[in-house]
Protein backbone atom coordinates (compact mmCIF):
# COMPACT_ATOMS: atom_id res chain seq x y z
CA UNK A 1 0.00 0.00 0.00
CA UNK A 2 1.31 3.25 -0.82
CA UNK A 3 0.86 4.22 3.31
CA UNK A 4 4.50 2.20 2.95
CA UNK A 5 6.82 4.54 2.08
CA UNK A 6 6.84 3.87 -1.85
CA UNK A 7 9.96 4.81 -4.06
CA UNK A 8 10.78 3.29 -7.12
CA UNK A 9 11.29 -0.21 -8.70
CA UNK A 10 13.29 -2.68 -11.02
CA UNK A 11 12.76 -0.71 -14.02
CA UNK A 12 14.24 2.30 -12.89
CA UNK A 13 17.36 -0.16 -11.96
CA UNK A 14 17.68 -1.89 -15.20
CA UNK A 15 17.22 1.91 -16.98
CA UNK A 16 19.91 3.40 -15.29
CA UNK A 17 22.12 0.08 -15.08
CA UNK A 18 21.50 -0.12 -19.39
CA UNK A 19 21.38 3.24 -19.68
CA UNK A 20 24.56 4.17 -17.40
CA UNK A 21 26.92 1.38 -19.86
CA UNK A 22 24.95 2.62 -22.85
CA UNK A 23 25.97 5.64 -22.76
CA UNK A 24 30.06 5.01 -21.55
CA UNK A 25 29.99 2.38 -24.47
CA UNK A 26 29.53 5.74 -26.69
CA UNK A 27 32.12 7.56 -24.83
CA UNK A 28 34.56 4.55 -24.97
CA UNK A 29 33.70 4.85 -28.77
CA UNK A 30 34.05 8.73 -29.29
CA UNK A 31 36.93 8.98 -27.36
CA UNK A 32 39.13 6.30 -28.99
CA UNK A 33 37.96 7.37 -32.65
CA UNK A 34 38.99 11.23 -32.08
CA UNK A 35 42.54 9.88 -30.30
CA UNK A 36 42.93 6.87 -31.59
CA UNK A 37 41.55 6.79 -35.11
CA UNK A 38 38.24 4.94 -36.49
CA UNK A 39 37.39 1.44 -36.76
CA UNK A 40 39.49 0.60 -33.49
CA UNK A 41 35.99 -0.79 -31.53
CA UNK A 42 33.55 -2.64 -32.59
CA UNK A 43 30.58 -0.94 -34.72
CA UNK A 44 27.95 -3.49 -32.85
CA UNK A 45 29.14 -1.63 -29.42
CA UNK A 46 28.38 1.66 -31.25
CA UNK A 47 24.67 0.27 -31.77
CA UNK A 48 24.54 -1.39 -28.78
CA UNK A 49 25.42 1.80 -26.71
CA UNK A 50 22.40 3.43 -28.52
CA UNK A 51 20.37 0.48 -27.98
CA UNK A 52 20.54 0.02 -24.95
CA UNK A 53 19.83 3.53 -23.82
CA UNK A 54 16.76 3.34 -25.72
CA UNK A 55 16.49 -0.31 -23.78
CA UNK A 56 16.52 1.65 -20.81
CA UNK A 57 14.57 4.63 -21.78
CA UNK A 58 12.05 2.24 -22.45
CA UNK A 59 11.93 0.79 -19.30
CA UNK A 60 11.83 3.83 -17.73
CA UNK A 61 8.21 4.95 -19.73
CA UNK A 62 6.91 1.42 -18.10
CA UNK A 63 7.84 2.71 -14.69
CA UNK A 64 5.65 5.63 -14.80
CA UNK A 65 2.94 5.44 -13.11
CA UNK A 66 0.86 6.90 -16.55
CA UNK A 67 3.03 5.59 -19.16
CA UNK A 68 1.04 7.35 -21.95
CA UNK A 69 1.48 10.54 -20.89
CA UNK A 70 5.37 10.00 -20.28
CA UNK A 71 6.24 13.16 -23.14
CA UNK A 72 5.59 15.20 -20.39
CA UNK A 73 8.91 14.73 -18.71
CA UNK A 74 10.37 16.67 -21.25
CA UNK A 75 8.39 19.79 -19.86
CA UNK A 76 10.69 21.14 -17.11
CA UNK A 77 14.20 22.75 -18.16
CA UNK A 78 14.60 22.93 -14.09
CA UNK A 79 14.49 19.18 -13.59
CA UNK A 80 17.55 17.02 -13.52
CA UNK A 81 15.08 14.28 -15.07
CA UNK A 82 14.10 16.64 -17.90
CA UNK A 83 18.35 17.02 -18.79
CA UNK A 84 18.49 13.59 -18.46
CA UNK A 85 15.22 12.86 -21.29
CA UNK A 86 16.84 15.36 -23.55
CA UNK A 87 20.52 14.25 -23.36
CA UNK A 88 19.50 10.79 -23.74
CA UNK A 89 17.42 11.19 -26.80
CA UNK A 90 20.31 12.80 -28.36
CA UNK A 91 22.43 10.55 -27.33
CA UNK A 92 20.04 7.75 -28.75
CA UNK A 93 19.91 9.27 -32.09
CA UNK A 94 23.91 10.88 -32.51
CA UNK A 95 25.07 6.89 -31.13
CA UNK A 96 22.70 5.42 -34.40
CA UNK A 97 23.77 8.62 -36.20
CA UNK A 98 27.64 7.27 -35.89
CA UNK A 99 27.18 3.49 -35.94
CA UNK A 100 25.90 4.08 -39.96
CA UNK A 101 29.36 5.24 -40.55
CA UNK A 102 30.41 2.02 -40.21
CA UNK A 103 29.01 0.26 -42.86
CA UNK A 104 30.14 1.77 -46.77
CA UNK A 105 26.38 1.10 -47.46
CA UNK A 106 26.05 4.71 -46.52
CA UNK A 107 26.90 7.27 -48.66
CA UNK A 108 28.40 9.33 -45.76
CA UNK A 109 30.20 7.02 -44.08
CA UNK A 110 34.05 8.37 -45.18
CA UNK A 111 32.83 12.16 -44.46
CA UNK A 112 35.93 12.23 -41.86
CA UNK A 113 34.55 15.50 -40.54
CA UNK A 114 31.06 14.92 -40.04
CA UNK A 115 31.88 11.39 -38.26
CA UNK A 116 34.58 13.36 -35.85
CA UNK A 117 31.71 16.04 -35.07
CA UNK A 118 29.31 13.00 -34.23
CA UNK A 119 31.70 11.31 -32.36
CA UNK A 120 32.26 14.31 -29.96
CA UNK A 121 28.43 14.69 -29.36
CA UNK A 122 28.24 11.05 -28.62
CA UNK A 123 31.16 11.77 -26.25
CA UNK A 124 29.72 14.58 -24.60
CA UNK A 125 26.35 13.23 -24.17
CA UNK A 126 27.34 9.81 -23.29
CA UNK A 127 29.25 11.24 -20.66
CA UNK A 128 26.15 12.87 -19.04
CA UNK A 129 23.59 10.16 -19.59
CA UNK A 130 26.17 7.80 -17.60
CA UNK A 131 27.09 10.66 -14.54
CA UNK A 132 23.14 12.04 -14.29
CA UNK A 133 21.64 8.96 -12.78
CA UNK A 134 24.07 9.63 -9.69
CA UNK A 135 23.50 13.29 -9.52
CA UNK A 136 19.62 12.76 -9.34
CA UNK A 137 20.02 10.19 -6.93
CA UNK A 138 22.87 12.46 -4.97
CA UNK A 139 20.71 15.71 -4.53
CA UNK A 140 17.32 14.06 -3.07
CA UNK A 141 18.34 15.54 0.44
CA UNK A 142 16.01 13.66 2.13
CA UNK A 143 17.91 9.87 1.07
CA UNK A 144 20.62 9.64 3.23
CA UNK A 145 22.26 6.53 1.61
CA UNK A 146 22.74 8.74 -1.43
CA UNK A 147 22.30 11.99 -0.57
CA UNK A 148 25.80 13.57 -1.66
CA UNK A 149 28.47 13.90 -4.70
CA UNK A 150 30.29 10.53 -4.07
CA UNK A 151 26.39 8.51 -5.52
CA UNK A 152 28.02 10.32 -9.16
CA UNK A 153 31.21 8.93 -8.91
CA UNK A 154 30.00 5.35 -8.35
CA UNK A 155 27.79 5.61 -10.80
CA UNK A 156 30.31 6.78 -13.57
CA UNK A 157 33.07 4.56 -12.08
CA UNK A 158 30.54 1.63 -12.72
CA UNK A 159 29.13 2.99 -16.39
CA UNK A 160 32.70 3.08 -17.39
CA UNK A 161 33.14 -0.63 -16.23
CA UNK A 162 30.26 -2.50 -17.26
CA UNK A 163 30.83 -0.24 -20.79
CA UNK A 164 34.43 -1.86 -20.85
CA UNK A 165 33.56 -4.94 -20.27
CA UNK A 166 30.49 -4.62 -22.88
CA UNK A 167 33.35 -3.43 -25.72
CA UNK A 168 35.21 -6.46 -24.61
CA UNK A 169 32.49 -8.93 -25.79
CA UNK A 170 31.30 -6.98 -28.47
CA UNK A 171 34.67 -7.24 -29.66
CA UNK A 172 34.65 -11.06 -29.22
CA UNK A 173 31.66 -11.35 -31.45
CA UNK A 174 31.75 -8.69 -34.15
CA UNK A 175 35.65 -7.72 -34.35
CA UNK A 176 36.56 -4.07 -35.15
CA UNK A 177 36.99 -3.21 -39.02
CA UNK A 178 40.96 -2.47 -37.70
CA UNK A 179 42.59 -4.91 -36.02
CA UNK A 180 45.17 -3.46 -33.51
CA UNK A 181 46.03 -3.29 -30.07
CA UNK A 182 43.18 -0.93 -28.48
CA UNK A 183 40.44 -3.60 -28.06
CA UNK A 184 43.74 -5.52 -26.18
CA UNK A 185 43.84 -3.11 -23.95
CA UNK A 186 40.81 -3.11 -22.78
CA UNK A 187 40.66 -5.92 -20.34
CA UNK A 188 43.86 -3.87 -18.29
CA UNK A 189 41.65 -1.13 -18.15
CA UNK A 190 38.67 -3.02 -17.16
CA UNK A 191 40.80 -3.93 -14.29
CA UNK A 192 42.18 -0.54 -13.07
CA UNK A 193 38.10 0.74 -13.01
CA UNK A 194 37.51 -2.81 -11.04
CA UNK A 195 39.96 -1.80 -8.14
CA UNK A 196 39.08 1.85 -8.66
CA UNK A 197 35.23 0.90 -8.01
CA UNK A 198 36.29 -1.06 -4.72
CA UNK A 199 37.92 2.08 -3.49
CA UNK A 200 35.60 4.19 -4.00
CA UNK A 201 33.07 1.87 -2.31
CA UNK A 202 35.41 1.27 0.30
CA UNK A 203 35.63 4.93 1.21
CA UNK A 204 31.73 5.69 0.65
CA UNK A 205 30.81 3.59 2.93
CA UNK A 206 33.68 4.55 5.39
CA UNK A 207 32.52 8.47 5.33
CA UNK A 208 28.92 7.13 5.51
CA UNK A 209 29.36 5.24 8.83
CA UNK A 210 31.72 7.63 9.99
CA UNK A 211 31.40 10.63 9.09
CA UNK A 212 27.85 12.04 7.74
CA UNK A 213 24.77 12.20 10.11
CA UNK A 214 23.33 9.16 12.36
CA UNK A 215 20.52 8.22 9.31
CA UNK A 216 23.41 8.21 6.59
CA UNK A 217 25.05 5.91 8.93
CA UNK A 218 22.27 3.50 9.62
CA UNK A 219 21.54 4.00 5.73
CA UNK A 220 25.03 2.55 5.36
CA UNK A 221 24.65 -0.44 7.91
CA UNK A 222 21.70 -1.86 6.06
CA UNK A 223 24.09 -2.85 2.79
CA UNK A 224 26.79 -3.55 5.26
CA UNK A 225 25.33 -5.72 7.90
CA UNK A 226 21.74 -5.45 7.71
CA UNK A 227 19.00 -6.91 4.91
CA UNK A 228 20.96 -6.10 2.04
CA UNK A 229 24.24 -7.54 2.99
CA UNK A 230 24.40 -10.55 1.41
CA UNK A 231 23.89 -8.92 -1.68
CA UNK A 232 26.65 -6.37 -1.05
CA UNK A 233 29.51 -8.02 0.07
CA UNK A 234 28.80 -11.46 -1.77
CA UNK A 235 27.00 -9.97 -5.13
CA UNK A 236 28.71 -6.65 -5.54
CA UNK A 237 31.88 -7.29 -4.40
CA UNK A 238 33.06 -10.75 -4.55
CA UNK A 239 31.34 -11.64 -7.83
CA UNK A 240 30.80 -8.32 -9.63
CA UNK A 241 34.52 -6.82 -8.54
CA UNK A 242 36.82 -8.71 -7.23
CA UNK A 243 36.67 -12.15 -8.81
CA UNK A 244 36.03 -10.30 -12.72
CA UNK A 245 39.36 -7.80 -11.47
CA UNK A 246 41.37 -11.06 -11.20
CA UNK A 247 39.89 -12.57 -14.39
CA UNK A 248 39.99 -10.40 -17.14
CA UNK A 249 44.05 -10.07 -16.12
CA UNK A 250 44.46 -13.74 -17.04
CA UNK A 251 45.74 -13.30 -20.83
CA UNK A 252 42.80 -15.36 -22.49
CA UNK A 253 39.69 -14.51 -24.12
CA UNK A 254 37.67 -17.43 -22.46
CA UNK A 255 38.74 -15.92 -18.60
CA UNK A 256 38.38 -12.31 -20.32
CA UNK A 257 34.85 -12.95 -21.66
CA UNK A 258 33.57 -14.36 -18.09
CA UNK A 259 35.36 -11.46 -16.51
CA UNK A 260 33.39 -9.21 -18.42
CA UNK A 261 30.34 -11.07 -17.83
CA UNK A 262 30.87 -10.64 -14.40
CA UNK A 263 31.19 -7.36 -14.75
CA UNK A 264 28.08 -6.61 -16.13
CA UNK A 265 26.60 -9.05 -13.32
CA UNK A 266 27.78 -6.85 -10.89
CA UNK A 267 27.00 -3.30 -12.72
CA UNK A 268 23.04 -4.74 -12.72
CA UNK A 269 23.54 -5.48 -8.86
CA UNK A 270 24.77 -2.32 -8.03
CA UNK A 271 21.77 -0.22 -9.48
CA UNK A 272 19.51 -2.72 -7.84
CA UNK A 273 21.09 -2.29 -4.35
CA UNK A 274 21.63 1.36 -4.18
CA UNK A 275 17.60 1.94 -5.68
CA UNK A 276 16.15 -0.43 -3.19
CA UNK A 277 18.52 0.30 -0.05
CA UNK A 278 18.59 3.97 -0.67
CA UNK A 279 15.02 3.88 -1.72
CA UNK A 280 14.06 2.52 1.34
CA UNK A 281 15.33 4.48 3.81
CA UNK A 282 14.55 8.70 4.39
CA UNK A 283 15.73 11.05 6.83
CA UNK A 284 12.36 9.82 9.40
CA UNK A 285 10.71 11.85 11.38
CA UNK A 286 9.82 11.73 14.82
CA UNK A 287 7.53 8.64 15.32
CA UNK A 288 7.27 7.99 11.73
CA UNK A 289 8.71 4.90 11.68
CA UNK A 290 6.23 3.53 14.32
CA UNK A 291 3.19 5.33 12.69
CA UNK A 292 4.38 3.54 9.45
CA UNK A 293 4.46 0.43 10.86
CA UNK A 294 1.29 0.24 12.52
CA UNK A 295 -0.89 0.96 9.10
CA UNK A 296 -2.61 -1.99 7.14
CA UNK A 297 -0.76 -3.76 4.22
CA UNK A 298 -3.98 -4.10 2.54
CA UNK A 299 -4.93 -8.21 3.20
CA UNK A 300 -6.59 -7.39 6.43
CA UNK A 301 -10.14 -8.48 7.03
CA UNK A 302 -11.38 -5.05 7.53
CA UNK A 303 -10.01 -3.88 4.59
CA UNK A 304 -11.21 -6.78 2.24
CA UNK A 305 -14.10 -5.72 3.53
CA UNK A 306 -13.66 -2.07 2.54
CA UNK A 307 -12.58 -2.94 -0.89
CA UNK A 308 -15.60 -4.67 -1.45
CA UNK A 309 -18.10 -2.44 -0.45
CA UNK A 310 -19.15 -1.55 -3.80
CA UNK A 311 -20.10 -4.79 -4.73
CA UNK A 312 -22.19 -5.07 -1.82
CA UNK A 313 -23.77 -1.66 -2.00
CA UNK A 314 -24.85 -2.48 -5.45
CA UNK A 315 -25.78 -5.96 -5.25
CA UNK A 316 -28.69 -5.56 -2.57
CA UNK B 1 0.98 38.85 -1.64
CA UNK B 2 0.13 36.95 0.98
CA UNK B 3 2.42 33.97 2.28
CA UNK B 4 0.29 31.08 3.88
CA UNK B 5 1.90 28.99 6.84
CA UNK B 6 0.26 26.90 9.29
CA UNK B 7 1.38 26.71 13.35
CA UNK B 8 1.28 23.27 14.95
CA UNK B 9 1.24 23.31 18.89
CA UNK B 10 1.87 20.46 19.96
CA UNK B 11 1.25 20.86 23.53
CA UNK B 12 -2.44 21.29 22.24
CA UNK B 13 -2.60 18.04 20.14
CA UNK B 14 -3.99 15.57 21.83
CA UNK B 15 -3.42 12.53 18.89
CA UNK B 16 -7.11 11.93 18.39
CA UNK B 17 -6.29 11.92 14.19
CA UNK B 18 -9.71 13.82 13.72
CA UNK B 19 -7.27 15.90 11.04
CA UNK B 20 -6.35 13.13 9.69
CA UNK B 21 -10.09 11.90 9.03
CA UNK B 22 -11.10 15.38 7.91
CA UNK B 23 -8.95 15.86 5.01
CA UNK B 24 -9.20 12.68 4.00
CA UNK B 25 -13.23 13.07 3.66
CA UNK B 26 -12.56 16.55 2.05
CA UNK B 27 -10.33 15.32 0.21
CA UNK B 28 -11.73 11.89 -1.07
CA UNK B 29 -8.89 9.84 -0.51
CA UNK B 30 -8.74 6.31 -0.98
CA UNK B 31 -8.17 4.43 1.73
CA UNK B 32 -4.33 4.09 1.28
CA UNK B 33 -3.93 7.52 1.29
CA UNK B 34 -2.72 9.99 3.78
CA UNK B 35 -1.98 13.35 3.55
CA UNK B 36 -1.58 14.23 7.03
CA UNK B 37 -0.98 11.92 9.45
CA UNK B 38 0.03 12.57 13.49
CA UNK B 39 2.78 10.12 14.43
CA UNK B 40 3.26 9.75 18.46
CA UNK B 41 6.70 10.29 20.01
CA UNK B 42 6.54 8.49 23.42
CA UNK B 43 5.82 7.60 26.35
CA UNK B 44 9.24 7.84 27.06
CA UNK B 45 10.89 8.70 30.44
CA UNK B 46 10.71 6.66 33.65
CA UNK B 47 7.39 6.61 35.88
CA UNK B 48 5.93 8.93 36.85
CA UNK B 49 7.67 11.61 34.59
CA UNK B 50 6.81 10.67 31.50
CA UNK B 51 6.23 12.11 28.78
CA UNK B 52 4.38 11.72 24.97
CA UNK B 53 4.01 14.34 22.12
CA UNK B 54 1.96 13.84 18.95
CA UNK B 55 3.10 15.20 16.05
CA UNK B 56 0.51 15.95 13.13
CA UNK B 57 2.58 16.03 9.54
CA UNK B 58 1.69 17.69 6.14
CA UNK B 59 3.40 19.05 3.08
CA UNK B 60 5.39 21.70 4.62
CA UNK B 61 4.73 24.45 1.86
CA UNK B 62 8.79 24.61 1.49
CA UNK B 63 9.92 28.09 0.19
CA UNK B 64 12.67 26.14 -1.39
CA UNK B 65 10.86 23.26 -2.36
CA UNK B 66 12.88 20.09 -3.68
CA UNK B 67 9.87 18.23 -5.37
CA UNK B 68 9.39 21.11 -7.39
CA UNK B 69 13.09 21.18 -8.63
CA UNK B 70 12.51 17.61 -9.32
CA UNK B 71 9.34 17.11 -11.02
CA UNK B 72 10.24 17.11 -14.57
CA UNK B 73 6.70 17.43 -16.33
CA UNK B 74 6.03 20.99 -14.00
CA UNK B 75 3.41 19.57 -12.58
CA UNK B 76 4.73 20.19 -8.83
CA UNK B 77 4.43 24.03 -8.91
CA UNK B 78 4.43 26.66 -5.89
CA UNK B 79 2.34 29.89 -5.94
CA UNK B 80 3.07 32.99 -5.43
CA UNK B 81 1.28 32.54 -1.65
CA UNK B 82 3.98 30.27 -0.95
CA UNK B 83 1.44 26.98 -1.74
CA UNK B 84 3.07 23.97 -3.28
CA UNK B 85 0.63 22.09 -5.19
CA UNK B 86 0.26 19.07 -7.92
CA UNK B 87 -1.21 19.59 -11.36
CA UNK B 88 -3.00 16.49 -11.94
CA UNK B 89 -3.03 15.68 -14.96
CA UNK B 90 0.28 17.37 -15.96
CA UNK B 91 1.68 14.38 -13.35
CA UNK B 92 3.06 11.39 -14.72
CA UNK B 93 3.69 9.32 -11.71
CA UNK B 94 6.92 9.52 -11.85
CA UNK B 95 8.19 9.37 -8.28
CA UNK B 96 10.85 12.19 -8.70
CA UNK B 97 8.97 14.29 -6.27
CA UNK B 98 8.05 12.00 -4.08
CA UNK B 99 11.70 10.76 -3.38
CA UNK B 100 12.84 14.25 -3.72
CA UNK B 101 10.59 15.49 -0.45
CA UNK B 102 12.53 14.76 2.68
CA UNK B 103 9.26 14.87 4.55
CA UNK B 104 7.35 12.05 2.84
CA UNK B 105 4.63 14.23 2.33
CA UNK B 106 3.60 12.67 -1.08
CA UNK B 107 1.36 9.41 -1.97
CA UNK B 108 0.90 7.80 -5.32
CA UNK B 109 -2.77 7.39 -6.33
CA UNK B 110 -2.82 3.90 -7.19
CA UNK B 111 -5.99 4.17 -9.33
CA UNK B 112 -5.13 7.28 -11.15
CA UNK B 113 -1.49 6.74 -10.97
CA UNK B 114 -0.43 10.62 -10.21
CA UNK B 115 1.24 11.63 -7.11
CA UNK B 116 -0.99 13.82 -4.75
CA UNK B 117 -0.23 15.97 -1.50
CA UNK B 118 -1.72 18.33 0.80
CA UNK B 119 -2.38 21.64 -0.93
CA UNK B 120 -3.59 23.14 2.17
CA UNK B 121 -6.95 23.28 0.84
CA UNK B 122 -5.95 25.78 -1.67
CA UNK B 123 -9.77 26.06 -2.95
CA UNK B 124 -11.17 26.77 0.16
CA UNK B 125 -8.01 29.32 0.95
CA UNK B 126 -8.46 30.43 -1.90
CA UNK B 127 -12.58 31.58 -1.26
CA UNK B 128 -11.32 32.77 2.25
CA UNK B 129 -11.89 29.83 4.22
CA UNK B 130 -9.87 27.38 6.61
CA UNK B 131 -8.57 24.37 5.57
CA UNK B 132 -10.56 21.54 6.89
CA UNK B 133 -7.97 20.06 9.07
CA UNK B 134 -7.70 23.91 10.77
CA UNK B 135 -11.30 23.50 11.10
CA UNK B 136 -11.21 20.47 12.61
CA UNK B 137 -9.09 20.77 15.21
CA UNK B 138 -11.17 20.93 18.39
CA UNK B 139 -8.00 21.27 20.23
CA UNK B 140 -6.89 24.71 18.07
CA UNK B 141 -3.50 22.73 17.49
CA UNK B 142 -3.25 24.25 13.93
CA UNK B 143 -3.59 27.01 13.43
CA UNK B 144 -3.12 28.85 9.36
CA UNK B 145 -3.30 32.13 8.15
CA UNK B 146 -0.89 34.71 6.32
CA UNK B 147 2.62 35.09 7.56
CA UNK B 148 3.01 38.17 5.49
CA UNK B 149 0.19 39.98 7.89
CA UNK B 150 1.24 41.16 10.88
CA UNK B 151 -2.27 41.00 12.79
CA UNK B 152 -2.54 36.83 12.03
CA UNK B 153 -2.23 34.60 14.41
CA UNK B 154 0.32 32.80 12.59
CA UNK B 155 2.48 35.95 12.60
CA UNK B 156 2.16 36.47 16.14
CA UNK B 157 2.83 32.64 16.79
CA UNK B 158 5.63 32.12 14.51
CA UNK B 159 7.61 35.93 16.39
CA UNK B 160 6.27 35.62 19.33
CA UNK B 161 7.02 31.73 20.32
CA UNK B 162 9.20 29.45 20.63
CA UNK B 163 8.98 27.55 17.35
CA UNK B 164 10.73 24.78 15.19
CA UNK B 165 10.84 23.56 11.58
CA UNK B 166 11.42 20.24 10.80
CA UNK B 167 14.40 19.24 9.18
CA UNK B 168 15.02 22.91 8.58
CA UNK B 169 18.94 22.16 8.58
CA UNK B 170 18.04 20.53 5.15
CA UNK B 171 17.63 24.28 3.17
CA UNK B 172 13.86 23.44 2.24
CA UNK B 173 12.26 26.59 4.63
CA UNK B 174 9.54 24.65 5.49
CA UNK B 175 6.18 26.77 6.35
CA UNK B 176 5.41 24.58 8.66
CA UNK B 177 5.93 25.73 12.10
CA UNK B 178 5.98 23.75 15.74
CA UNK B 179 5.23 25.19 19.19
CA UNK B 180 7.08 22.33 21.32
CA UNK B 181 6.62 23.94 24.73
Amino acid sequence: MSQKHEGWGWMLAVDFFFAGMGGAMLVIAGIVDLFVGEGRTSALASFLGAAFMALGSGLLIFELGRPFQSWRVFMNPRAILTVGAWVMSLAICAGLVYTTFSFAVFPWSDWVLVRKLVAVVIVVSGLIVATYPGVLLGRLKGRPLWVGPGMTSLFLTSSLVTAFAAHILCGMIVAPATIGDVLARFPAITAVLLAVQLLLWVSYMWVKISGATEAEAVAARRLLCGEYSSAFKYGLMLVGTVLPLLLVLVSSPLYQAAGAILVLVGGFILRMLVIYAGGADRTWLPGEVKYRSRLPHGDEAFMKAWNEKEFWTTNK
Amino acid sequence: MARYAMVFDIRRCIGCHSCTVACRTKNELPMDMIYNPVTTVGPTGVYPNLSMVHLPLICMHCDNPPCVDACPTGASQRRDDGIVFVEDKKCVGCLACVMACPYGARVKNHESGAVQKCDFCKDRVDEGKLPYCVLTCHQKARVFGDLDDETSEVYKLVNGERTVRLLAELGTEPYAFYIYG
